[in-house]
């Protein structure tokens, strides 16, 4: 069915002198004046990133329970499943589904982590190859040969300990038990993150060649423990807002409010598909926005809000001030939209609303200008 | 039908001087809410600009030099101005129903570059290089991943999120932003809801 559909010719009204140019180049002064000073005077935020090395000196314990969630398959990373691996052993913890739907798992595993591998076995063989360590070398022989659940029973045991385990002079002190090669390996591991070495050898696997710009291992290997205790006392984890706000007083990036919200509350901040659902949620909300004009009540409602005879005041003062309202040929429908108007209006080729016929009692304004008076017809157009 | 003929016809007719940059504005715009998209056009040349500068120099450069951390700092600051502006040119242009009357497609096209903004602007937040990059990067790597985009996008991957947020999205938001313009102008100022029915009568009736 075809609708006639009225557009008003924004050309047909009244016109006043505008100078587009001058606008934009005071406002870009403007902005840029503000902008620049408030650069000037507050600066901007930034906290250094928390290095494998400061945990290290600073919390030897967190780097030795990490290593051992990585060699355990306790760690989360270790049991993650797509895209970082099938998670330990097939039992994969992090995959989110949500009415059967999981597309994270669509992929595969395209950034592939072996955590026993990537963060302890291959870091500790390069150490032990760069300082002709025999001992570690040795240790890192027996644990590789030794039977599956001989290692889950010197990790278990070594896990178990480091709950327990004291620093004296920067050094792990574990109570006695049996390790196996895992007490040597955990310890030399934590040296090599004191080093600094740590970090140079987690970038190293993500990246094929001479240039980093992976950094997803390095990231990866703190992310258990150690930085959400950090970003808890900084107030930045998830449940605390944590995106939505900068270092103290900055403004952060206050557009996710809407996104950050789900998390607050149930059913996002409390199902284990949370991300998934929120995601989904923001998604839908999205396009919400982006139909606006097509949803019927919400497409409607600007018209009914009085906001819009606030911004348009001056208009409408004008109209009932000239009273063109009164003598317009349109008025028994002006209260409908134009283009709702009934064929009845579209015959007489010479009804056109007043407020488009500026005559001269109605010019209030000097720099009024009048535009072809002699189109007298509404412009229409079928869709 | 004659392609050529059809696109000379339909861009020298809608895109005349008078629509693309007229000297002349209907009266009834007048109101300091035509003057959010203009602010909003302004912080974006410059966050453009303060980025490029940076991109320049390089990431060493603005983190840890005096003169680069006041292009960041700038950077900082216009993308604030930037969302600020965009939400209240945003939200006025809802008041005024501006879709009407054949504009739809000016708001969708408003509507989607927010959408590219909001993501631009995560991808500048990675690219800081600071705690709070490290941090969210490892929070939202959950958040992509249970989406569905871990397909395509490594977060932690920094090569790929600086390069989405130097040239790819830049790009992609400059088509967006000019598009917009052009359909605004060549629409032009959507005119005012009609008067309500008690404003009908005017004194001289
Ligand atoms: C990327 C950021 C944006 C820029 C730089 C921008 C810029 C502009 C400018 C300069 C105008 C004309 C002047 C004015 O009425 O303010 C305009 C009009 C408009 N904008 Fe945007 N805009 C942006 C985002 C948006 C968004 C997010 C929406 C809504 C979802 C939107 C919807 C509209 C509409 C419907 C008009 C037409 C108004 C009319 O015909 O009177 N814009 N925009």
């Amino acid at each position: 069915m075809k609708r006639i559909r009225f557009s008003r010719d924004t050309l047909q009204f009244p016109q006043k002198d505008f100078d587009m140019v001058k606008e934009g180049v005071v406002s870009l002064g403007i902005i840029t004046v503000l902008v620049v000073a408030v650069a000037a005077i507050w600066g901007a935020p930034y906290r250094p990133a928390v290095t494998n090395q400061q945990v290290a000196l600073q919390n030897p314990i967190g780097i030795g329970q990490e290593v051992l969630g990585d060699l355990d398959g306790q760690g989360a990373i270790a049991s993650y499943g797509p895209p970082y691996n099938n998670g330990w052993h097939g039992k994969a913890q992090s995959v989110q589904s949500f009415l059967g739907l999981s597309p994270q798992t669509w992929w595969g595993t395209p950034y592939h982590v072996n955590t026993a591998q990537a963060d302890v076995l291959i870091p500790l063989q390069m150490l032990a190859t760069a300082s002709h360590n025999g001992a570690l070398t040795a240790a890192l022989h027996t644990y590789k040969t030794a039977s599956y659940t001989q290692q889950q029973a010197w990790t278990t045991a070594m896990t178990n300990a480091m709950g327990k385990a004291t620093v004296h002079n920067g050094q792990v002190v574990l109570p006695s038990g049996h390790y196996g090669p895992v007490a040597l390996m955990v310890n030399d591991e934590i040296n090599l993150a004191k080093s600094g070495l740590l970090s140079g050898a987690l970038d190293r696997e993500t990246n094929k060649g001479v240039y980093r710009w992976n950094v997803q291992n390095d990231l990866l290997f703190l992310q258990g423990q150690v930085l959400p205790g950090i970003a808890n006392n900084i107030n930045m984890a998830g449940g605390q807002w944590g995106i939505n706000h900068d270092e103290q007083a900055y403004p952060g990036p206050w557009w996710l409010t809407p996104y950050t919200f789900l998390y607050q509350i149930p059913p996002w901040s409390t199902g284990a598909t949370g991300d998934q659902t929120a995601a989904y949620s923001m998604g839908f909300l999205f396009l919400l926005l982006v139909l606006v004009p097509w949803i019927p009540g919400l497409n409607k409602l600007p018209k009914l809000l009085p906001v819009h005879r606030v911004i348009w005041r001056d208009w409408y003062q004008r109209l009932e001030r000239t009273g063109a309202c009164g003598q317009c040929p349109l008025r028994a429908s002006c209260t409908q939209e134009f283009r709702e108007q009934s064929q009845a209006h579209m015959g007489a080729a010479e009804t056109v609303p007043s407020c488009y016929l500026p005559d001269e009692s109605m010019a209030y304004n000097q720099n009024e200008r009048h535009r072809s008076p002699g189109v007298s017809t509404l412009r229409t157009r079928t869709d | 039908m004659n392609w050529t003929q059809s696109m000379r016809k339909n861009v020298s007719e809608k895109l005349t001087w008078d629509h693309l940059l007229p000297s002349e504005q209907p009266i009834y715009v007048s109101s300091l809410v035509y003057s959010f998209g203009v602010f909003t056009l302004s912080s974006l040349v410059l966050c453009i600009v303060s980025g490029v500068v940076m991109a320049a120099y390089g990431p060493t450069w603005y983190q840890y030099s005096g003169v680069g951390s006041l292009f960041r700092s700038v950077h900082f600051w216009s993308v604030q101005a930037f969302f600020f502006f965009m939400t209240m040119h945003l939200v006025g242009q809802f008041f005024m129903g501006s879709w009407r009357e054949g504009r739809a497609f000016t708001w969708v096209i408003g509507a989607v570059s927010f959408g590219i903004s909001v993501i631009e602007a995560f991808t500048g937040y990675l690219s800081r290089g600071d705690f709070f990059s490290q941090w969210n990067q490892v929070q939202s790597k959950d958040a992509f991943n249970g989406a569905g985009i871990d397909g395509f996008l490594n977060i932690l991957n920094n090569g790929q999120v600086y390069g989405l947020h130097i040239a790819v999205l830049p790009l992609v938001l400059i088509g967006l932003v000019g598009w917009h313009l052009v359909a605004v102008r060549s629409k032009g100022v959507v005119p005012p809801y009609q008067a309500r029915a008690n404003a009908k009568e005017g004194r001289r009736s």
